[in-house]
C-alpha cells in the first residue's frame, strides 16, 4: 500500500532548503513541588522557562548545559512526550510560515493570539489536525540516554525495531522482517540479531537498536538525549560516526542533547546553551567555540577535558565553582551571576545571594533568625546576636565578597541585631544579537 | 542457524525462530524454577493434591445425590483408622474421613481458584486504572483501598460471612470482597514503577496507543509480584476459608477440611484424634505447598536473577 502522507508535497520539497522542522516559541515546563501531608503545591521547579529556537531541516542542533539545566525536559517537550505549561511548538514550517511565526511573536502579547491562530491550526503540535499530528508522530523520533531502560526487556529485537512499522501499518509478515533487517544493517547490526533479547547486547549495540527503531519511520527529526553519555569513549565515537553517516544519507535533522561540549563540537552545525531552564546563548558551532559571548558557554568550553588548562584565559573559566542554584527559585537578573567569573554589578545581585553566602558559613547561618524581604533586592536579616550581624556586614564589605556584588549594594547598615541591605534593581537579561545567527543573554556586550 | 541464506529456503525457519527463542527462554525459566529442590517438593505436593481432586470419583464411591456432602455410615460411628471400609476411620456421625480428605481437596481447589481468580482480575483492573490514569481517579480508588486495608483480612471476611449467613458459597463471596485490595495495591505500585521506564516513552514516541502500551509494555513487566502473591494466596485462602468453616460459618456436613477439623475436635480429648488430624494435615500441606512454590517463583523471577536468563 502506498502512503500518500509520506510523499513530499511541492511545498515540503521547497522547504528542504530552509524553513524549520520544529520551532519552539517561549516554551516552558514548570513542575509543581508538593510538600506536607496534604501534598499542597508549595512552588514550581522551572525546568524549562521560555525557550525559543528552530531546528532546521537536515541540521544538527546541539543542546548543551550542565545536568539539571532542563535539557531532558526540553527534549521531551520537543518530542511531544510532555505538554508545555506555556508556549508552543510548531511542526514543519516553510520559509513563509516561519516568518509569519516570527512576526506574530514580535507583536505585543495581546495582539499575538489573532496573528498566531492560523499557524496554530496548521502547525501547532497540539492544535493541528489529526492527520498532521500523525505525520508529526512519524517524523519526530527519539533516542534515550539509558539504553537499558529504553528497550523493553521482554521484546525481541525484531519486535522492538519492527514496532513502529506495525503501529503505522507500513509492513507486516515477511516484508516487516526484511525491513527490520535493512534497518539493522544500516546501524551496523544484522539478520543474526533479529531474535535476541536486549540484555544479550552491549550498551553500544543497544543504542544501535534504539537508533534503528528511531529510523524505522524515516523521520525528519531525531531527538537524541545524551545518546552516548553512558558509553565508553571508543564506543561513543562509533555511535557518533554512525549518526553522522545516517545524516549524510538521509535528510535528517538532529536535536543533540549533551552535557559534554566536546561531543557536539564536530557534530553540531549550531549550538544552544541552556542554563537553569533558559537559553543563554545560541549560534553556529564555530562561532561559539571561537568567540562565545556568554561566560557560561565559555565555562562549558573550558571544562572540555582535551583543553590546555595552563592558558590563564581558559583556567579562569575552567574553575567553575559552586553548585547550580535551586531551579525553583532561580537567581534574579542573569541566572548565572552567582557563579560567573566575570560578573558585573549589573548582573542581578540580590538578597538571596547573601543567604547563599551565609549557607557556606555554618555559625553565621545558624544564628540567622529571620529574613524579611521588601523585594528580591532589599530586605532585612535578623540575627540572634549583634556580633553576627556585624561580622556579616564586615564580610560583605571585605574581599570575601565578590567586588561586583559589593558594588551592587546601594546601602548596607547594621542596626543592633538586624542587617539592612539594598541592591540595585536589575531586570531580566534579554537575548540580544551578537553577530550573524548568534544571540546571547549577557550584560557584557563586547565580551 | 537461521541465517543460512539460500534464497527463499530459510524463510519458514526464520518465522519459526521467534517462537523457538521464546520457547527456549521459557524452558530456561522453567529450569531455573526446577533447580530449587524445595520448589520441586512444593510442586510434587500440589500435583499430588490436584490428582486427588481430579480422580476423586474414581478413588471413592461418590455420594449421591450431592458428592460434596459427607456420606454417612450409621453403623460405623467413631471408628478408628484401619477399620475395614474406612481406612482413615469415621467421624462422630459416621462420615468416612478418607472421603472427606479426598473430596475436601476439590472443595479447597474450588475455593482457592475462584477467590484468587476473581480477586486477581478485580485487583489488576482497579490497580491498573489507578496507576495508569492517576490524578483524582487514583486518589479516590486508593482511599477506598485504604479503608479496606485498615481492617485485617480475616476479621473483615468473618464479618461479611457472618452477615451473609453460614454457607460455603458465602465464604467464597466474602473472601472475594476482601482479597482484591492487596492485588490492587501491588498492581498500582508496580505500574507506577514500570511506567517510568524509557521504553514506555519510546512506545509513545512511535505513536502506539495507550491500550497497546499497557498490554505490551506495562502489564507484562508489572505482573511478576502479582503472580508470586497469587501463588502464595492459593495456600493462604484455603487456610482462611478453613478457619471460617471451623468457627461455623459453613454449613455442617459438607466435605470440607475446615468443617471436618471443627467437627472432629470434640473427640480429641477422648482419644479420637483421627477425625480432625487428617483433614488438618491436608490444610497444612496445601498451604505449605503453595508457599514453597510461591517462594520459588519469587526467587526465580527476581529481576536481580533475571539477567541469568
Ligand atoms: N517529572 C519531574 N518532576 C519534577 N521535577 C522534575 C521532573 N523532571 C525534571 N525535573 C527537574 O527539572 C530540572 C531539569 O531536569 P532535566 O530536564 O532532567 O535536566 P537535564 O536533562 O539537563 O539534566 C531538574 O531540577 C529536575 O529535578
Ligand atoms: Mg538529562
Amino acid at each position: 500500500m502506498t502512503d500518500m502522507s509520506r510523499l513530499p508535497t511541492p511545498e515540503q520539497a521547497s522547504e528542504a532548503a530552509s524553513g524549520s522542522v520544529l520551532s519552539l516559541r517561549g516554551i516552558s515546563k514548570h513542575f509543581p513541588i508538593r510538600a506536607g501531608a496534604l501534598q499542597r503545591v508549595v512552588g514550581h521547579v522551572r525546568a524549562v522557562d521560555g525557550v525559543s529556537f528552530d531546528i532546521r531541516p537536515g541540521e544538527t542542533l546541539g543542546l548543551v548545559g550542565e545536568s539539571g539545566c532542563g535539557k531532558t525536559t526540553l527534549g521531551r517537550l520537543a518530542s511531544g512526550l510532555l505538554s508545555p505549561t506555556s508556549g508552543g511548538s510548531y511542526f514543519n514550517l516553510d520559509t513563509a510560515a516561519l516568518s509569519k511565526l516570527n512576526a506574530a511573536y514580535a507583536l505585543p502579547e495581546d495582539a499575538r493570539a489573532a496573528a498566531l491562530a492560523p499557524l496554530e491550526a496548521a502547525h501547532g503540535i497540539a492544535t493541528m489536525p489529526k492527520a498532521a499530528q500523525s505525520r508529526f508522530r512519524r517524523n519526530c523520533q527519539m533516542v534515550f540516554q539509558d539504553s537499558f531502560s529504553s528497550l523493553n526487556p521482554r521484546h525481541l529485537v525484531i519486535d522492538i525495531v519492527g514496532r513502529p512499522l506495525r503501529v503505522h501499518k507500513e509492513a507486516s509478515g515477511e516484508a516487516l522482517t526484511e525491513r527490520v533487517v535493512e534497518l539493522l544493517e544500516q546501524v551496523g547490526l544484522g539478520r543474526q540479531h533479529l531474535y535476541r533479547y536486549p540484555h544479550q547486547f552491549s550498551g553500544g549495540q543497544r543504542q544501535r537498536i534504539s537508533i534503528a527503531r528511531a529510523l524505522a519511520l524515516d523521520p525528519e527529526l531525531i531527538i537524541l538525549d545524551e545518546p552516548t553519555s553512558a558509553l565508553d569513549v571508543s564506543v561513543q565515537a562509533q555511535i557518533l560516526n554512525l549518526l553522522n553517516d545516517l545524516q549524510a544519507e538521509r535528510n535528517l535533522a538532529y536535536l543533540f542533547v549533551t552535557h559534554d561540549l566536546s561531543v557536539v563540537e564536530h557534530m553540531a552545525d549550531r549550538i544552544v546553551t541552556m542554563y537553569l531552564g533558559r537559553v543563554v546563548e545560541a549560534g553556529p558551532t564555530r562561532t561559539l567555540f571561537d568567540a562565545a559571548a556568554h561566560p557560561y558557554t565559555r565555562a562549558l568550553i573550558a571544562a572540555k577535558p582535551d583543553l590546555a588548562v595552563d592558558d590563564p584565559q581558559v583556567a579562569k573559566f575552567a574553575a567553575l565553582d559552586g553548585s547550580i542554584p535551586d531551579p525553583a527559585r532561580p537567581p534574579r537578573g542573569c541566572h548565572f551571576h552567582t557563579r560567573c567569573p566575570v560578573a558585573t554589578p549589573n548582573c542581578g545581585w540580590e538578597l538571596d545571594d547573601i543567604v547563599r553566602l551565609l549557607e557556606r558559613s555554618e555559625d553565621l547561618f545558624e544564628s540567622l533568625s529571620d529574613v524579611s524581604r521588601h523585594s528580591d533586592f532589599a530586605g532585612e536579616l535578623a540575627f540572634e546576636d549583634e556580633g553576627s550581624a556585624e561580622r556579616l556586614a564586615q564580610a560583605l564589605r571585605s574581599d570575601a565578597t565578590p567586588a561586583s556584588m559589593r558594588s551592587a549594594m546601594e546601602s548596607l547598615t547594621v542596626d543592633g541585631r538586624t542587617l539592612r541591605v539594598r541592591f540595585q534593581e536589575v531586570g531580566e537579561v534579554q537575548l540580544s544579537d551578537r553577530g550573524p545567527d548568534h544571540i546571547a543573554a549577557c550584560v557584557i556586550k563586547d565580551a | 542457524m537461521a541465517n543460512t541464506n539460500i534464497e527463499g529456503a530459510p524463510i519458514r525457519r526464520r518465522q519459526d525462530s521467534a517462537l523457538r527463542v521464546r520457547l527456549r527462554r521459557g524452558g530456561e525459566l522453567l529450569g531455573l524454577i526446577l533447580s530449587n529442590p524445595t520448589t520441586v517438593f512444593g510442586l510434587i505436593l500440589i500435583f499430588g493434591m490436584l490428582g486427588m481432586a481430579l480422580f476423586a470419583p474414581w478413588l471413592t464411591q461418590a455420594n449421591t445425590p450431592d458428592p460434596y456432602q459427607m456420606p454417612r455410615d450409621w453403623g460405623a460411628l467413631r471408628m478408628p483408622p484401619g477399620t475395614p471400609g474406612h481406612p482413615l476411620g469415621t467421624t462422630n456421625t459416621g462420615g468416612d474421613v478418607l472421603y472427606g480428605v479426598i473430596w475436601g481437596s476439590r472443595t479447597s481447589l474450588q475455593l482457592s481458584i475462584v477467590v484468587v481468580g476473581v480477586t486477581v482480575v478485580i485487583g489488576t483492573a482497579i490497580g491498573s486504572i489507578a496507576g495508569m490514569v492517576g490524578g483524582k481517579v487514583d486518589e479516590i480508588l486508593m482511599r477506598i483501598v485504604d479503608v479496606f486495608l485498615s481492617i485485617p483480612e480475616l476479621i473483615f471476611a468473618l464479618a461479611i460471612a457472618a452477615i451473609l449467613g453460614p454457607s460455603f458459597t458465602n465464604i467464597i463471596l466474602s473472601l472475594c470482597l476482601v482479597f482484591w485490595v492487596k492485588y490492587a495495591r501491588i498492581m498500582r505500585a508496580q505500574i507506577i514503577l514500570v511506567k517510568q521506564n524509557d521504553y514506555v516513552d519510546a512506545a509513545r514516541v512511535i505513536g502506539d496507543s495507550r491500550l497497546n502500551i499497557y498490554f505490551r509494555d506495562i502489564l507484562p513487566n508489572a505482573a511478576t509480584p502479582l503472580v508470586v502473591q497469587a501463588t502464595l494466596d492459593m495456600g493462604a485462602i484455603v487456610l482462611i476459608g478453613a478457619t471460617l468453616s471451623f468457627i461455623g460459618l459453613s454449613e455442617s456436613g459438607i466435605a470440607e477440611w475446615g468443617v471436618l477439623v471443627s467437627e472432629g475436635q470434640a473427640g480429641i480429648a477422648s482419644g479420637r484424634w483421627w477425625a480432625s488430624t487428617f483433614p488438618g494435615l491436608m490444610i497444612f500441606l496445601w498451604a505449605l505447598a503453595f508457599n514453597l512454590l510461591g517462594d520459588g517463583l519469587r526467587d526465580a523471577l527476581d529481576p536481580r536473577t533475571e539477567s541469568r536468563r
